[in-house]
């Protein structure tokens, strides 16, 4: 992943590391990596999403590991020094100022939100729709809701999930989600 | 889709040759269901009996594809419609037996179409469960109900062909979010009842 690092513009890559660290200080739900890598690659950079995620993943554990360890800049800049693969020096730059910026503000505030095993629900998006006509169908008249949700899964990444349903089917999802709700009050 | 040449009837009357009614029923919902590019197959494997040479099972197996298909994408529902299909010369009997026969299967035809269409992925299942966190390694008291829920989301069908992609999606909801997704599905739920009543 270090060489990685190289492709992205160090404003790009301040931007990321400053979403770590809120993500990490829990000011907002998690990283969105393919809008970033979207708009890093509308910029003319080829670099895909899947090494964006890797970098980021590379980020995070350097940043709450040194929050968990109480570093100062320097003991992180050094620690990064003596590494194995160092990171080219524009992104140790980046590191240091935003971490110099924001790294003692990380309180690993002990939360119930840190315990995510599986990922965290954001958002839900919504259509409904009627399919009119198919190639296996002229005339179909078929109506469907269509869903995206919004999930941060427990490193933090934003990813869409899209799926669709039959009006019986949403019909049950409504009823189970206010079941859940009842018991949510409850306990 | 365009209606069969006088060809593809021609192909049809192979039908006659069958051992019986059921064999011919078996081979239209074999000759529905099977996308164009298994018909090779299905015409090895169906028609010794019925056809002389591997000519004329392919040609049979297409035709009866194309007619059932053809009805279903026109959604034929009476009698007289899919009767009038047939060329005036079409042999009596056996023009009757399919037309019964396509009758029978056509509103389960119409669902496997509309099923096969394409589509986001699907759900297929959604199993939930409400916990309440009491302690962790970090907090050693708390009571936080939260909800799992786990959501099982099927591929594309038309993409994976027989052996469907089902993947699961376990999520987590607190109080807050929950109240989102519900204050959401009831405005689809609105929506619908608005649909409904035009």
């Amino acid at each position: 992943a270090a060489d990685k690092i190289n492709l992205i513009p160090q404003d790009f890559f301040a931007e990321l590391c400053e979403q770590i660290i809120q993500h990490l200080n829990h000011k907002i739900p998690g990283v969105d990596i393919a809008e970033l890598c979207q708009r890093i690659q509308a910029s003319g950079i080829e670099i895909n999403v899947g090494d964006l995620a890797k970098i980021a993943n590379v980020v995070s554990f350097l940043f709450s590991t040194a929050a968990r360890n109480n570093l100062s800049t320097e003991e992180l800049v050094s620690a990064l020094g003596n590494a194995v693969t160092a990171l080219p020096k524009q992104a140790l730059h980046v590191i240091r100022h935003v971490w110099n910026e924001q790294g003692k503000s990380i309180s690993l505030s002990e939360d119930a939100r840190d315990m995510a095993t599986v990922g965290q629900f954001i958002d839900m998006k919504w259509k409904l729709g009627v399919a009119m006509s198919s190639d296996t169908c002229r005339s179909l008249k078929y109506p469907y809701v269509t869903v995206t949700l919004k999930v941060a899964d427990p490193s933090g990444q934003i990813t869409d999930k899209s799926f669709e349903m039959t009006i019986p089917q949403f019909k049950n999802f409504f009823r189970q989600f206010k079941e859940m709700a009842a018991v949510l009050e409850m306990v | 889709m365009a209606t069969l040449r006088d060809g593809e009837f021609a192909a049809l009357q192979s039908l006659l040759k069958a051992p019986s009614k059921d064999a011919v029923r078996q081979l239209c919902q074999e000759c529905f269901s099977s996308p164009p590019a298994g018909l090779g197959l299905l015409a090895q494997r169906a028609c010794p009996g019925l056809a002389a040479d591997p000519e004329e099972a392919e040609k049979l197996v297409s035709a009866l594809h194309s007619l059932t298909r053809h009805i279903v994408y026109c959604g034929l529902t009476r009698a007289e419609d899919i009767l009038s299909l047939f060329p005036e010369n079409f042999h009596q009997n056996l023009k009757n037996l399919l037309t019964k026969i396509i009758l029978e299967n056509i509103s389960a035809w119409r669902t496997e179409a509309q099923a096969s269409q394409i589509s986001l992925p699907r759900l297929v299942d959604m199993d939930w469960r409400v916990d309440i966190k009491t302690s962790s390694d970090s907090i050693s008291r708390m009571a936080v109900p939260t909800c799992l829920l786990q959501l099982k989301i099927q591929e594309d069908v038309a993409l994976c062909g027989n052996s469907p992609v089902v993947s699961a999606l376990t999520v987590e909801l607190s109080k807050e979010t929950l109240d989102t997704m519900l204050e959401g599905l009831g405005r689809i739920r609105d929506q619908l009842s608005a649909v409904a009543n035009k």
